[in-house]
């Protein structure tokens, strides 16, 4: 389970068809001019460690200037120590340079998406007419109205205002998927239509489209520092005030007390004692942390909304879309009274041929899967349909003889009735008009009068079941129950699964029936869930836990939903809902996905813990350090000599931990860049584990890395 | 040279000290807290009575910057009356030995180290205090510096527990100073001066007695009211002696019984805070983990101390014993009090190093109060440090620790070896450390070092003595000492107030009430704080004990 949450994460960045084309030769370029002392003078611990170099420089060249603290005989040490100090500030723009050079991959790859495209504005004329005049996408305002047709890419994010069309939404997964929009939908600039023609109103200028705000996020050089970034950089910057006030007494000692310490060894001494490894990384954290938000198509309006998404403790999901599909399907036909599953199955295809709702659709697929097909097909052709309405709930069919076969509406299904026709284009006996009633229980049983303990009592086990029972009746006679069930979104389970073991509290939130909600909430593992919820449940709810100091997430896409993201601690809104939602929200994500909002406290967590892991790592290093440089400090002290069981000689000592010092930087690029491996895990497991690794790991390694590197550097020097 | 029974005595009195630790933060709840007491009917009246005659609303609470403000106008207002007292002794009654006055220094020196609870001795008390100094220039600023520490130690309780125990602010510093006056030290101390009267500590006014020994040889017997001294000395964690010598000299300590009522003295208020803490938070495993990270501290300090075979060199108080003087040692550093029963200068160097590693961390429990505030400091920064690998923003006690709080611990944390050093080097650099007679050797560089180490850890121990009573090192401790103890405490005051305003989490993160916690914090100490100092340690203790063996050889 936990490779499917993984998978998901990446899975979303590897399916890009404009995956980062990263230029070498440029990153080395900017991560030398970044060397330049003023730009680094916002990286405290790197300026510092930039600034002993210049030391040390001059030393090498001019040992006399240094009287007492520096030797004419080892200005070739100083000259190496010098190099190694520079390449260590090197490493560290280094790892700047990369992943600014990701994330600006990423913003190029945004940005194509929105490149000039041909738009068709379309103008209503003083008698009604329309006329359209095909422009460049850079000139379209607000307000202005738009057409496309399949083929067309949105240029602008938009409102439908007339028609129907499918559209694929899937900006940057690369996996495509349509999503059919009528009036009042919300169109992304970037998306393509596949399928018939739409009308839409511009909804923002081409300067503030949701991809600009997404680029804008990536390449934001500006980017303010989240509330845990600045307590780390307060933190490493007393640890070098710390350090300095022990340079300073080293230094002065060393000259009163006549200890015989050589500058450089004192330097090379304070910067492995430097937090140099999360120093370092930290600009590159914070950078690559962005980045991948960008790269699940998630806006976020500021870092520390991230960061709070790895600290929430509860998170309401909608049961709808992000537990399960959008949908639910017909599973089953139960017939009651004498009717058989045929007579039923029949007729309830007869009234759904017309009925464009994925549930009117999934009782077409059901029936002919199980081989129920009508034989009254032909007479569909000129049915009068009754469209489902909220107010009968109920929606139905009359059949009446004609010889016409229509197209069904456009949309996915068009190939798959287009197979029907072609089976069944010869069949063409035909009957008298036919009534077919298809709705809720309660409705048909108004409807038609009948009363029927059979049908109550499989109505209500349907209920209990937690699945929707729907009847369907035919001139008048109640034929039986179609049995509708909802679909649990692939891997949904799991990221349950997966947040329970976070200590994350889900709390399922739908509109449907208790019994309904409790069975969809038990299949997938939630405990808590409201049912029968009304607009202003998720905001009561959202009040309820802050008021327990729980950190809340929440996502959301109407209007309703808008004062419940505003409180929310975290807020996602889908893009596709409504303005006010996405005001209201602190993020919002591009392919309007609700369940991704597991995936941003997952990447949340991870930011937090990679930067405490380096940091970790980087303070329990100085012990080994400490033992390196110390016993060998003092050149008059040699009775220091018996703490030196690394048994190095001063030199290499001093060499070999600043090699290690510089090299962990490079090393730990790819960890600050993709973050620390995460698997969905009690607080505490995490913790201990990362203890373990970081912790107890970073006083181990360096003993090892250290001796092993200064074997090496005397074998070299022997070689030569 | 440690076997079995010592391990036994160290075991059973740390099991007796806890457990009447345990006893008596129960007390000291009814004593801070809202709960009553049987004995308020006895204690109300008197403390109303202080309270009118200083003209204090009672009910009044302070915010964190006032009730810092008064802890140091307070402590100021302590220390020019001592100070005048010592500067003016001479003119003074009760001075039955016409002991002239102190100089500006000196007299500056020791206002300002008892009124931090520090108590370095740049005095000889047997031999310059007259009885009026002693009593009110030193013994009442014991009374009065310990019972600041409980009160500070006791708001920053407050602002941890959050707002559920006090509508707002930490308390009032007014109040619990002298409730932790008449409700604690004094009786307490009162109790165990009458116990070391009757073992055998002088107590008297009557002025020094010549007396003729059997040698023949005339002895002035310098008596005086030692015993209530030593009591709120130890109590107090103050460590300021009524002689030079300190608890080395017999009259201060005469025997075994004595030796170890006195480490228990200085032991039972430190130990006793962890568990307040507790209580007043409502989570006693918070208070265990403190507990739990400062014994173990503690023991480590111990067992390097123990490991020299050959401990002592000679000079040694034959009647105490090596094991008990470096028990002691070790114990007076750990709890930052300062006293001594045997004379630093003699013991391997191996063992002054836990004696550094006391006052570099300062919380092993540390001193009465300020070492459970010293160990919140670092919870705090381990907190950040490790909190952030369980992927959440890191929280104590359910509070989220902001930049601003590591910011203040992080002040507090970086002041540490400031003060240690930069005058370290200044003495030397400046030649104060030749104008008194050391050289630039280990053993040099290990008492200078020592002594700001000292002042700056409000211990008090120390190598110099009266050899220390230059206008140099007596200015120059006398900043360091308050600076080691305001700054931490106005630090920590802050940040209890800023957490008692923070919304508290209800769940929970990285758990501080386990057993992985103190161990996590105290191998986080240990590289923070006493790595930190390595160097220094290196070329002092360290490097003295290869030198020696090397001699030695």
């Amino acid at each position: 389970m936990h490779s499917d949450i993984k998978s998901d994460m990446n899975g979303s960045n590897s399916g890009r068809s404009h995956d980062e084309k990263v230029s070498w030769k440029n990153i080395s370029f900017d991560s030398v001019l970044r060397l330049n002392p003023v730009k680094l003078i916002s990286n405290p611990v790197m300026f510092v460690v930039e600034l002993s170099f210049f030391v040390v420089l001059i030393m090498a060249l001019d040992p006399s200037a240094f009287p007492d603290l520096a030797h004419q005989q080892d200005r070739l040490f100083y000259g190496v120590v010098s190099i190694i100090l520079l390449i260590t500030v090197w490493f560290s723009t280094l790892s700047d340079s990369i992943a600014e050079a990701r994330s600006r991959a990423t913003a190029e790859g945004l940005k194509k998406l929105e490149a000039e495209t041909p738009a068709k504005r379309v103008h209503v004329k003083e008698d009604g007419g329309r006329e359209i005049e095909e422009i460049s996408s850079s000139e379209l305002k607000k307000g202005d109205m738009i057409l496309m047709s399949k083929g067309d890419q949105i240029p602008i994010d938009a409102e439908v205002s007339e028609g129907i069309a499918m559209v694929d939404e899937s900006l940057l997964t690369g996996e495509s998927a349509g999503v059919r929009k009528a009036k009042g939908d919300t169109l992304i600039g970037g998306s393509k239509v596949v399928s018939d023609s739409i009308i839409a109103i511009v909804t923002t200028d081409p300067e503030d489209t949701y991809i600009k705000k997404l680029v804008r996020m990536v390449e934001s050089s500006k980017r303010p520092k989240t509330p845990n970034e600045v307590a780390l950089s307060v933190l490493l910057l007393g640890l070098t005030g710390v350090f300095t006030i022990i340079l300073i007494a080293l230094i002065g000692l060393s000259v009163t007390l006549s200890l015989g310490a050589d500058l450089s060894v004192l330097i090379a001494l304070y910067v492995c004692l430097l937090p140099t490894t999360i120093g370092a990384l930290l600009p590159a954290i914070g950078i690559s942390g962005m980045t991948r938000m960008s790269k699940n198509s998630i806006i976020a309006k500021s870092g520390k909304a991230i960061e709070t998404a790895g600290d929430a403790d509860t998170i309401l999901l909608d049961k709808t879309g992000t537990i399960t599909i959008g949908n639910r399907l017909a599973s089953e036909f139960i017939p009651v009274g004498k009717h058989t599953e045929r007579e039923l199955a029949e007729a309830a295809f007869l009234s759904s041929w017309n009925d464009d709702t994925p549930e009117g659709r999934s009782i077409l697929e059901l029936a002919f899967q199980k081989g129920f097909l009508p034989k009254e097909f032909d007479a569909l052709r000129e049915g009068v349909f009754e469209e489902f309405s909220a107010v009968t709930r109920r929606s139905g069919i009359l059949l009446v003889d004609s010889d016409d076969f229509t197209l069904p509406k456009g949309g996915r299904e068009f190939y798959q009735r287009h197979r029907f026709r072609k089976k069944f284009d010869l069949a063409t006996t035909m009957v008298d008009d036919t009534t077919i009633l298809k709705g809720a229980p309660e409705s048909i049983k108004e409807r038609t009068g009948t009363q029927n303990d059979e049908f109550d009592e499989v109505v209500n086990r349907v209920t209990s079941e937690g699945d929707t029972p729907i009847a369907v009746s035919i001139h008048g006679d109640v034929l039986g129950i179609i049995r509708f069930r909802d679909v649990l979104k692939r891997g949904i389970k799991e990221k349950i699964l997966g947040l329970k073991k976070m200590n994350i509290r889900p709390i399922m939130v739908t509109g449907d029936h208790p019994l309904t909600a409790k069975s969809i909430a038990s299949e997938v593992g939630i405990t808590e869930f409201i049912s029968q919820a009304k607009p202003e449940t998720k905001y009561q709810k959202v009040k309820e836990e802050q008021a327990e100091n729980r950190i809340v997430a929440m996502i959301g896409d109407g209007t309703n939903d808008a004062p419940a993201l505003a409180a929310a601690d975290v807020g996602l809104a889908m893009a596709s809902g409504t303005f006010p939602a996405k005001e209201a929200a602190n993020m919002i994500d591009l392919e309007s996905d609700p369940s991704k909002i597991i995936d941003v406290v997952i990447l949340g967590k991870q930011l937090l813990m990679t930067r405490g892991a380096v940091t970790t790592f980087s303070v329990t290093n100085d012990v080994a350090k400490y033992f390196a440089i110390v016993p060998i400090m003092f050149a008059s002290v040699p009775a220091l000599q018996a703490l030196n069981f690394l048994q190095l000689t001063p030199h290499i000592a001093v060499l070999s931990a600043l090699i290690f010092n510089a090299l962990v930087i490079p090393a730990l690029i790819p960890l600050s860049i993709r973050g620390t491996k995460f698997r969905p895990q009690s607080t505490l497991r995490i913790f201990m584990k990362n203890l373990l690794l970081y912790g107890v790991g970073g006083v181990i390694l360096p003993f090892v890395a250290i001796k092993m590197i200064a074997i090496i550097l005397v074998y070299a020097g022997g070689a030569l | 040279m440690i076997g079995i029974r010592h391990i036994l005595v160290i075991v059973g009195l740390w099991a007796t000290i806890v457990f009447f630790a345990w006893i008596l933060s129960k007390y000291l709840e009814t004593v801070y807290g809202d709960k009553e007491s049987k004995l308020d009917r006895i204690f109300i009246p008197v403390e109303n009575f202080i309270y009118g005659l200083i003209g204090l609303d009672k009910n009044k609470t302070m915010k964190w910057k006032e009730y810092f403000l008064n802890v140091l106008i307070f402590s100021a207002f302590s220390a020019v009356v001592s100070f005048l007292i010592l500067y003016y002794q001479g003119y003074l009654p009760i001075n039955p030995m016409h002991f002239p006055d102190l100089s500006w220094s000196l007299a500056l020196n020791t206002a300002m180290s008892i009124s931090s609870n520090t108590n370095l001795q740049h005095y000889g008390g047997g031999s310059s205090l007259s009885y009026l100094s002693q009593m009110v220039g030193i013994q009442f600023l014991q009374f009065t510096s310990a019972a600041t520490g409980l009160a500070v130690a006791v708001a920053i309780f407050r602002g941890f527990a959050g707002k559920k125990n006090q509508t707002e602010g930490l308390g009032n510093f007014y109040v619990d100073l002298v409730r932790s006056l008449t409700r604690v030290l004094i009786p307490l101390s009162f109790i165990f001066a009458i116990i070391f009267i009757i073992i055998g500590i002088p107590q008297s006014l009557s002025g020094y007695t010549l007396v003729r020994t059997l040698s023949g040889s005339e002895q002035i017997l310098k008596i005086g009211p030692v015993a209530s001294l030593v009591s709120i000395m130890q109590l107090g964690t103050n460590g300021g002696g009524y002689f030079g010598a300190n608890s080395a000299f017999p009259f201060q300590n005469p025997n075994p019984i004595s030796n170890y009522i006195q480490m228990a003295l200085m032991m039972i208020i430190p130990t006793s805070m962890p568990f307040l803490f507790g209580r007043m938070i409502n989570r006693m495993g918070e208070g265990r983990t403190i507990l739990i990270a400062s014994y173990g501290l503690y023991a480590i300090d111990l067992i390097i101390a123990f490991i020299p075979v050959t401990v002592l060199g000679a000079g040694m108080e034959a009647g105490i014993g090596p094991f008990s003087s470096v028990f002691w040692t070790v114990t007076t550093t750990a709890f930052t009090t300062g006293s001594v029963n045997a004379s630093l200068a003699a013991f391997n160097p191996i063992v002054i190093i836990p004696a550094f590693m006391g006052m570099l961390i300062q919380a092993t429990p540390g001193g009465i109060g300020v070492g459970t505030m010293y160990m919140l400091m670092y919870i705090v920064i381990t907190v950040f440090i490790v909190g952030l690998m369980a992927g959440r923003t890191p929280e104590y006690l359910g509070a989220k620790i902001t930049a601003g709080d590591v910011k203040l611990a992080v002040i507090g944390f970086l002041s540490h070896p400031i003060i240690i050093l930069i005058p370290t080097v200044i003495a030397y650099a400046a030649g104060y450390v030749h104008a008194i007679g050391y050289g630039t050797g280990p053993t040099s560089f290990t008492q200078i070092f020592y002594e700001f180490t000292s002042a700056a850890a409000n211990n008090g121990s120390d190598f110099l003595g009266t050899t220390g009573n230059t206008v140099f090192f007596n200015v120059s401790t006398a900043i360091v000492m308050w600076a080691g103890r305001f700054i931490p405490i106005f630090v920590m005051l802050a940040i209890a107030g800023r957490i008692q305003e923070r919304r508290r989490s209800s769940e929970i993160s990285l758990r501080t009430d386990d057993i992985i916690f103190p161990i996590v914090l105290i191998v986080s100490i240990l590289i923070l704080v006493i790595l930190t100092f390595f160097p220094f340690l290196a070329i002092g203790p360290i490097l003295m004990h290869l030198e020696g063996i090397k001699n030695a050889l």
